[in-house]
């Protein structure tokens, strides 16, 4: 047990000091003076308030899909579709603000949200049932999907959503009475952060506290006692698959409904696809995912203030992101053969 | 000079000594058994002779010159052949494609006449009688055995080794499998044996070496030795002798099978075909048979696991065909599955985490959506009392199931599967795997079930334990049951028989 603690100390110093070593040598290479451009890189996180306040702008989809995967990672659904499942939610949530006219402010802003979580989720029932019922791949429906998804919000934003005064394919601007307040002007913190922060306790109680969760779990490391000790395993797959769609699809409507306003494309910013590294860096652990998440979006607002101040390409934070996730993979895989060869 | 010597052999992982000074020599022309309890080390011996593990301290010494083998290909090239318990071998080539599978010699193209005709010669000499064109898939577990040998003697091994080789053959097999280690002697063979059965034991080896703790603690002359001394020097004390009275089983049934059959997902044959059975309160019905000759389907059958095509399943006197698993076992059908780490465990999770996997969600450990670990956790120390289970690590109720030794993962499957509600174990080779003081362990608490008046339905593929603990004894072969003994009137014999699927005049089919 220590052993394995002295290890995780080891680890974490070593993989931070090469992830700012190989930091260095991308900034020296792109012609920049690494220490100045370190110092606008947490000038640009801690130098002034709407800076820091960014960072949790970023945080929050990237909490709510993070958890979206975790809860599917639970159960062994390795759902890769939580970019997909959030451009449902985005779609679902932007036309239920847009048209749910009859529907007075806050009252819109929850059904806007609910529709997020239930065609979020219900895009993943799609996959987990083929997987649960047929056993198809759910990473190639999932990846699959994603593509649909793309697509569908493409042709909404260019036909029965696209803004009838303007040209781009974008819909038309969501009134502010359905919006988010934003609590902390001038940043852009927007009220998202606490529906990011409750699904955070909700998804700790329910893998922690819960018979459901204790399901998962069971399911998830092995199927088969689970089936022999009379859980099923298909119900909990699929409650999984459409809880982590949910919450990604609520991830999709608080971006449209906080932050864009409105809907248009790419909106997601490919964070389905971070929230698979966040949850693998968590270790599936939702308070793992909050830092995680965090951890992320400063490293964005960072680098975004590196760029704007010195022309040094923020891509440098993709790029250290890979990296990052490649070391921490690769010492698993070392330390875990290392341990079983001691072991056996 | 012997044909092997191994002097003083030591290997530790992570400081835990497997090997300690154990020294071994095996004679041209003798059939030597290696004899120990599980984690005695026989296994960690015979892998650093095959080359698998590389050794820490001592010396091998084969055909007279010193040696280490690097890996098992190196071990090979000088002559050592072994035989593993799970056969190595591809179900869908052919039985000469398997036997010249990686021994292609220098040449470029394959000489398959040639080869066959050299391995026809040598199963005639030693009396391995397969058919080279054969499917290997389509082949007897016996028949499989013969050409993992013929492999290894395709390969000018002069020494064998053979891991518990008579695990998986019905009594005859058995005899005709000692034929022909007997004719491998005679030519010069060496060869060792790796069992826990005593009486194979006499029947068969010329010398013993006993590990035990990883250490050999004697060498003995077969002929000089009894199985009693062999026990003692095994376990480090006399075998306790029996000492549970059987009660008399009552007339009521517990539960009965009618007719109950199940199709195979492929090909026409069925897993099940037409059983009727019936288990009596307070016996022990005992399944002999080869393995794979249906007894996992008729477990899994009765315990809902999956859903027989035909018949009816009655317990306690009303159908229980449509109920599911858990519907089952909380009117009292409990399983300890032969593959633990598959079917009866979360090896992932800790010991509480195991110990509530069947009632997790009813009261005491829950209630409504919430799971009380704490009123689990109390449980699982009740149950590390009352079995004496150890966790090994510090962490107590909280250690990972996987990071415990076998017997102590299956006390853990048993203090889950007989509580007090459970009236019918359904007990798939219970202990397999496990010492000669688990085992013990797991018998008497079987006897102690039937002697309360429950029913245990006991499938195992060692037939001692059969023996030893059934009130009757039924014999499966490929998916019927070939007849039923009472204990009186069983014999080894005749139980064979019906293994292989013959039935003679005045038996049940």
């Amino acid at each position: 047990m220590n052993h394995m603690k002295k290890w995780k100390a080891i680890e974490v110093t070593e993989i931070a000091f090469l992830s700012i070593a190989m930091a260095a040598i991308l900034i020296l290479l792109s012609g920049a003076d690494p220490l100045t451009a370190g110092r606008m890189f947490f000038n640009g996180i801690f130098g002034n308030a709407s800076g820091f306040g960014e960072v949790f702008v970023k945080a929050t989809p990237l909490i709510l899909t993070g958890l979206g995967c975790s809860v599917a990672f639970r159960t062994g659904f390795f759902n890769i579709g939580a970019e997909g499942q959030f451009y449902i939610g985005a779609l679902a949530s932007a036309w239920v603000a847009l048209n749910a006219t009859g529907v007075p402010g806050v009252f819109r802003i929850i059904l806007a949200i609910g529709c997020g979580f239930l065609f979020g989720g219900l895009w993943a029932l799609i996959a987990a049932i083929l997987k649960a019922k047929l056993g198809i791949s759910e990473i190639i429906c999932t990846i699959m999907l994603n593509y649909i998804s793309m697509n569908l919000l493409g042709i909404a934003v260019r036909t029965f959503l696209m803004d009838p005064a303007g040209s781009i394919p974008q819909s038309e601007k969501i009134d502010a009475s359905v919006t988010l307040l934003r609590f902390l002007k001038p940043t852009r913190v927007h009220t998202g952060i606490f529906i990011a922060l409750g699904a955070v306790f909700f998804v700790w109680f329910l893998m922690e506290k819960t018979t459901s969760g204790y399901e998962f779990k069971a399911v998830g490391f092995n199927k088969r006692a689970a089936a022999c000790s009379g859980i099923s395993v298909v119900k909990n797959i699929i409650l999984s698959a459409v809880l982590s769609g949910g919450l990604a699809g609520i991830a999709g409507a608080v971006e449209v409904l906080g932050v864009q306003k409105k809907l248009l494309e790419g909106i997601s910013g490919g964070c389905g696809y971070t929230a698979i590294l966040i949850t693998l860096l968590a270790f599936n652990h939702p308070g793992g995912v909050l830092l995680v998440s965090v951890l992320f979006a400063a490293l964005e607002v960072g680098a975004n203030s590196m760029q704007r101040q010195m022309g040094v390409p923020s891509a440098i934070v993709d790029f250290l992101i890979g990296f990052i996730v490649l070391l921490i993979l690769g010492r698993e895989l070392l330390t875990g053969k290392m341990r079983a060869k001691e072991g056996k | 000079m012997p044909l092997l010597e191994m002097k003083h052999i030591t290997k530790a992982f992570s400081g835990v000594y497997a090997n300690e000074d154990v020294t071994l020599s095996v004679e041209k022309g003798e059939i030597h058994a290696l004899l120990g309890e599980n984690g005695a080390g026989k296994t960690t011996l015979m892998n650093i002779l095959f080359g698998i593990y590389q050794s820490d301290g001592g010396e091998i010494f084969y055909k007279g010159e010193s040696v280490r083998f690097k890996s098992p290909a190196d071990a090979i090239s000088h002559g050592i052949g072994m035989v593993h318990q799970h056969f190595s071998l591809v179900n869908r080539m052919t039985v000469l494609d398997n036997i010249i599978l990686g021994s292609g010699g220098k040449k470029e193209v394959l000489d398959r006449k040639q080869a066959s005709e050299e391995i026809c010669s040598l199963a005639e000499k030693y009396g391995l009688f397969v058919k080279p064109d054969e499917l290997v898939g389509s082949l007897s577990v016996g028949e499989q055995q013969r050409v993992e040998i013929l492999k290894a003697l395709y390969r000018k091994a002069d020494l064998l080794i053979l891991d518990e080789p008579t695990g998986v053959l019905t009594p005859q097999e058995t005899e005709n499998f000692f034929h022909v280690l007997r004719r491998l002697k005679d030519e010069g063979h060496g060869i060792i044996i790796i069992t826990h059965r005593l009486s194979e034991i006499m029947a068969i080896s010329e010398r013993v070496t006993i590990l035990r703790d990883g250490k050999s603690v004697k060498n003995l002359v077969t002929l000089n030795t009894t199985p009693e001394e062999l026990s003692a020097y095994m376990i480090g004390r006399p075998l306790s002798p029996k000492t549970e009275d059987r009660k008399k089983t009552s007339k009521e049934a517990a539960l009965s099978l009618e007719g109950v059959s199940l199709s195979k997902k492929r090909a026409g044959k069925m897993a099940l075909d037409h059983i009727c059975l019936t288990v009596y309160k307070g016996e022990i019905l005992g399944i002999a048979g080869v393995e794979g000759n249906g007894q996992k389907e008729l477990a899994e059958v009765i315990t809902g696991i999956r859903k027989h095509t035909e018949g009816n399943i009655s317990f306690d006197g009303s159908a229980i065909d449509s109920r599911s698993v858990r519907e089952r076992f909380h009117k009292g059908i409990s399983y300890i599955s032969d593959d633990r780490h598959m079917d009866s465990l979360v090896v992932d999770m800790t010991v509480t985490e195991n110990m509530i996997l069947r009632t997790y969600n009813r009261l005491p450990f829950s209630k409504k959506w919430i799971l009380d670990y704490k009123k689990a956790e109390n449980r699982a120390l009740e149950a590390i009392e009352e079995y004496g289970i150890r966790t090994s690590g510090k962490s107590g109720t909280r250690t990972p199931v996987k990071l415990m030794s076998g017997g102590n993962q299956q006390k853990v499957i048993l203090s889950r599967e007989i509580s007090k509600e459970a009236r019918l174990i359904v007990a798939s080779q219970p202990t397999r795997g496990l010492d000669i003081g688990a085992t013990e362990f797991v018998h008497q608490t079987l006897i102690r079930q039937k002697n309360q008046g429950k029913s245990v339905l006991l499938i195992s593929a060692d037939l001692d334990e059969i023996l030893t603990l059934s009130d009757r004894i039924a014999v499966m072969f490929e998916g019927r049951i070939m007849g039923i003994l009472n204990r009186e009137e069983a014999d080894v014999f005749k139980i064979g028989l019906y293994m292989g699927g013959v039935t003679e005049e005045g038996g049940r089919p």
